[in-house]
Formats: C-alpha cells, sequence, structure tokens
C-alpha cells in the first residue's frame, strides 16, 4: 500500500507541476516586462543598498539617504550621457563638414584594395569579380541608417520601462528590509532557519557577483582608456576616449561578446577621425602587418586589456563570487542570450548562480528533512 | 489647562514601548543599548509563534541563530521520547538560548520544544551579518556582550569541574 501511496503521490506532483507550467506560460506574456523590470530593480537595489545604508547611519533618515543616492547617480548618468551625445555630435559635425560622399566611397574603395592586396594569392581570387567593395559598404551603411528609425519606437519603450524600473528601485530601497522581514515571516517554522540563511546565500552570491563585475568592469574601463591615449601617442588620433572607455567597461558586464562590443566605438572613431589621412591608411602593426586606420592596433589594444582583465583582476578582485565552471557559464549564456537576447546574457550568470544556491539548499534540506 | 499645541510637539515623548523591545531590554545581551539602538534592533527581530509540543529545533538540526523568548514557555531536551527524553532547562518570558549558533555552524546539540503557546524573537546570524554592515558598532556591541556570557558560563563550568574535581575520591 505505501508503494502505491507514493505512486499516486508523484502522479499528483507530476499534474500539478504541468498545471502551473501550462498556466505559466498563458499569463507569461503579460506579466514578463513586469518580472524583467522587477528583476532589473532588485539588481539595480542590490547594487545601491549598501550606499544607502551607509548614509542612512549617518543622516539617520531613510527617505533622505534614498533621494540623495538617486540624486547623484541621475546626475551622474546625465552628465555622462549629456557629455557624450554633445560630443558626438560635434564629432558628426565635424567629419560630414570634412568628408563628402564621394570621398568616402573613394577611401572605402581605397581600403577594400589596400585589403584585397595584402591577402594571399588565393584568397584574392575568392573576391567577387566585379570587386565593388566600396558599393556594398555604401549599400550596408544606407541600411544602417533606415534601421535607425524603426529603433525610434523601441526607444519609446525603452523609455518608459527604464521610468518603471527607476520607480521600483526608489521603492525597494526604501523599503528594502522591510520587504526582506515580510517575506522571511511568511516561511513555516519548521523551515525558518533554512529558509532564511537561503534568502540570505541568494542575496550574497547576487551582490558578490555584481560587486564583482562592476569592479571589473571599472578595471577594463580604466586600462581601455590609458590603452586608446598610448595609441595616440603613436598619432592614432582617437578622440572621446573617457566615453569609449567607459563603454568598454559597460559592455564588459555581458560576458563573452561584450568585449568585442566595446571594440566598435573605438574603430568607428578611429575610422572617423582619420579617414583621409595618409599616413593613417598606411599605418602597419610592428612595422610589419597594414592596420589601415589603426584597426588591428585598437582590436589588439582591446584584446590585451580583456587578458589582463580576465586572468589578473578578476581572480583577483572577485575570485569565484558565483563559483560556476566556464563550461556551466558558456551554457547559460548560451540559453540566456536565445530566451531574451542580450539581456538574457546580462542576467544568465547571475541567475544560474541564484539557481545553484537554491538547488544547494534543496539538497540540503532533502538530506536533513528528518532533522527540520 | 493643557496647550494643545504643546501636547502635540511633544507627543510620543512618552510613548510606552512596545512588548519587544521591553523583552529584549530583559536580555543581558543587550545591556547598556541606547532607546535608539533598541529601535534598531526591534526591526531587525522576527516574531515566530509556536503551539505546545512544536520543535523550535530538533538535536543535529542546522543552526542559524538564537531566539528569545517574549511569551510563553520552552523546554530544552536530549532525546524526545517519553522514556529517554532528559529536560536540561525550562525557560519562561525574558529567556533566551541557542545563541552559540550566531558563532559557528555546528549542529543543535539539543532540542528546543514549546510548552505552552508561545511567542518567541528570533535573531539570526545573517542578520548578524547585515547588522555588521549596516551598523558595525551595534554589531559589535551585541558580538562583545555575548563574548562576556559565553565568556561567564565557561568560567562557571571551570568552577564546577574543580569543584567536581576536589570531590572526587582519592
Amino acid at each position: 500500500m505505501p508503494n502505491q501511496k507514493n505512486y499516486f503521490q508523484l502522479i499528483y506532483r507530476v499534474v500539478i507541476g504541468l498545471i502551473a507550467v501550462w498556466f505559466l506560460s498563458i499569463i507569461w506574456p503579460y506579466i514578463s516586462d513586469v518580472i524583467l523590470m522587477l528583476v532589473f530593480a532588485f539588481l539595480f537595489t542590490t547594487v545601491l543598498l549598501s550606499s544607502v545604508d551607509a548614509l542612512e547611519r549617518k543622516i539617520g533618515s531613510r527617505g533622505l539617504s534614498v533621494l540623495t543616492v538617486i540624486i547623484i547617480l541621475l546626475g551622474g548618468i546625465g552628465t555622462f550621457i549629456g557629455s557624450f551625445i554633445s560630443q558626438m555630435s560635434q564629432q558628426a559635425m565635424e567629419f560630414s563638414s570634412r568628408i563628402d560622399k564621394d570621398t568616402l566611397t573613394q577611401e572605402f574603395k581605397t581600403l577594400g584594395e589596400k585589403f584585397t592586396s595584402a591577402m594571399p594569392g588565393f584568397m584574392q581570387n575568392m573576391q567577387p569579380s566585379d570587386g565593388d567593395m566600396a558599393g556594398k559598404l555604401s549599400e550596408l551603411i544606407n541600411t544602417v541608417v533606415g534601421s535607425l528609425a524603426s529603433m525610434a519606437g523601441a526607444i519609446g519603450n525603452f523609455m518608459f520601462i527604464a521610468a518603471m524600473v527607476f520607480i521600483f528601485t526608489i521603492i525597494l530601497l526604501a523599503e528594502y528590509h522591510g520587504f526582506r522581514k515580510s517575506l522571511v515571516n511568511t516561511i513555516p517554522n519548521k523551515y525558518f532557519e533554512v529558509g532564511l540563511k537561503l534568502i540570505y546565500n541568494i542575496e550574497k552570491s547576487v551582490s558578490s557577483y555584481l560587486r564583482g563585475q562592476f569592479l571589473s568592469a571599472a578595471s577594463v574601463a580604466a586600462m581601455s582608456v590609458a590603452g586608446l591615449l598610448l595609441l595616440n601617442l603613436f598619432g592614432a588620433n582617437l578622440t572621446l576616449t573617457f566615453f569609449i572607455g567607459i563603454i568598454a567597461g559597460l559592455a564588459n558586464l555581458i560576458p563573452l561578446i561584450g568585449p568585442f562590443v566595446g571594440m566598435i566605438p573605438a574603430i568607428l572613431i578611429a575610422f572617423m577621425n582619420n579617414i583621409g589621412n595618409e599616413a593613417a591608411m598606411a599605418h602597419t602593426l610592428f612595422g610589419a602587418i597594414p592596420s589601415p586606420f589603426f584597426i588591428l592596433d585598437i582590436i589588439l589594444m582591446f584584446l590585451i586589456v580583456q587578458q589582463i582583465e580576465g586572468n589578473l583582476i578578476t581572480p583577483a578582485l572577485v575570485g569565484k563570487s558565483v563559483g560556476l565552471h566556464p563550461m556551466i557559464v558558456m551554457i547559460a549564456l548560451l540559453i540566456g542570450g536565445t530566451i531574451l537576447g542580450p539581456l538574457g546574457m546580462l542576467f544568465a550568470v547571475p541567475a544560474t548562480g541564484v539557481l545553484k544556491v537554491i538547488l544547494k539548499e534543496i539538497a540540503f534540506v532533502r538530506q536533513n528533512a528528518h532533522l527540520l | 489647562m493643557k496647550s494643545a499645541k504643546w501636547e502635540n510637539i511633544f507627543k510620543g515623548w512618552n510613548r510606552s514601548e512596545s512588548a519587544t523591545v521591553l523583552t529584549l531590554k530583559q536580555v543581558p545581551i543587550f545591556k547598556y543599548f541606547s532607546q535608539k539602538e533598541f529601535g534598531e534592533l526591534e526591526k531587525m527581530m522576527h516574531h515566530r509563534t509556536y503551539s505546545p509540543g512544536e520543535f523550535v529545533f530538533k538535536n543535529r538540526a542546522p543552526s542559524e541563530g538564537m531566539y528569545i523568548i517574549m511569551h510563553g514557555a520552552i523546554k530544552i531536551t536530549i532525546g524526545t521520547r517519553a522514556d529517554n527524553e532528559n529536560i536540561l532547562a525550562e525557560l519562561g518570558e525574558g529567556d533566551f538560548f541557542g545563541e552559540l549558533a550566531l558563532f559557528d555552524d555546528e549542529p543543535r546539540s539539543a532540542n528546543a520544544i514549546a510548552t505552552q503557546d508561545s511567542e518567541l524573537l528570533g535573531f539570526f546570524k545573517p542578520d548578524i551579518m547585515t547588522l555588521q554592515e549596516r551598523n558595525p558598532m551595534l554589531g559589535q556591541k551585541i558580538l562583545f556582550n555575548l563574548g562576556g556570557i559565553l565568556g561567564d558560563r565557561l568560567r562557571g563550568t571551570n568552577n564546577l569541574l574543580i569543584k567536581a574535581q576536589s570531590e572526587k575520591p582519592e
């Protein structure tokens, strides 16, 4: 009889599980945005919580502490974006006044020829017979400009989500300890201590991961700025180095693809600043490998920065903050990227870390069930 | 005649203390705490209620923190069956137990069972960790007081040991 009872219990659990999955799949499209906003708000809260707590200790008012931290944060972000846009538009105006369409097409053509001549003989034969690389590049630029227009709608949506995340973050920061206590109070007596430990471990795992990520992002930003200034000494003529460094640091938060995304602004600026400059066109890396517009130098510099960050700084700063095997990290990134795109990749590692903590505690509870 | 304006300004000055703060004031771990510190501590305490016969924790269970009895009574035992239950202590309002768990990761060394409807205040390792980050001075004060209590108990145990050895026949 006990075996039959277990069998029925198992069927009951499977059916309940399937109903839950089915129900979630129906409501998911309606709640996914809100959940995403809450996850973002939770992550921002985790990052800002220690500053708010420290300020609260000094001034004695939670509300005022939250307000001060938010004002400082918004001021910083506003200053960064404002000065970036103004400098970028200035750069674009300079670029457009200096270069007309024909010159640009000519430059692309010369660049294409240079690349073709630098390739080994058998690869040169693989080029299309018309060899109209410049035309193709111009077409590509037109497509990019066209898709920029469709981005306007997406920006509106993004602004709404950002505003909601901002509001949720303020509420969470102001009431975090109260919310946490209310959540803890719902745990039954039997699982109380284990539940409390689980919540604490999840918080610790997420905050140590985020802290580590921000420290490594800051180090990437600083090293990138230093590297770009170094390239300028060799005549790379790069501007906006500070902004490029910060963008590279922020892009570094997305594992695996982030470091490559970080290179793009630097390459674009190098191209914009050096177009029409014969010396930059003829530049060679180590005096042997053609590197027009210092593109290969920039890529090499970012690769060196990535290596230093990945092999020296992150292990020293972050250690094993989440304690996941690299293989698991890659699988998590692939799954996260497939489900939610770049956002999914951003959340994949901390979410897997949280899952690991939960599974570890579940295993612990199962093992010690008779003691609870 | 009382002025309504002044009454309003001083409203809350002689506000009666909450039951939680009154209980905390009886616990030696929190001696010499200011009113503000009691307020901070009150926010961190977890209120738990237990029915008669319900386990607060079991012997050898993983341990996370200490409990303070607000109302009711708790017995500390080894063995749970009627034939092998050995009651080590019976605790009442204002008493506390399980404080060793704040210092180490060792499992519980006895059972704690409610003998009547009881309301306990829980204070746990994650709370003390959070307190160390939010208010290190207060966290340090608690740990210092806890150290003092453990020291007193060790001294008491030493005295008992000395007494037992001196009474041992040669």
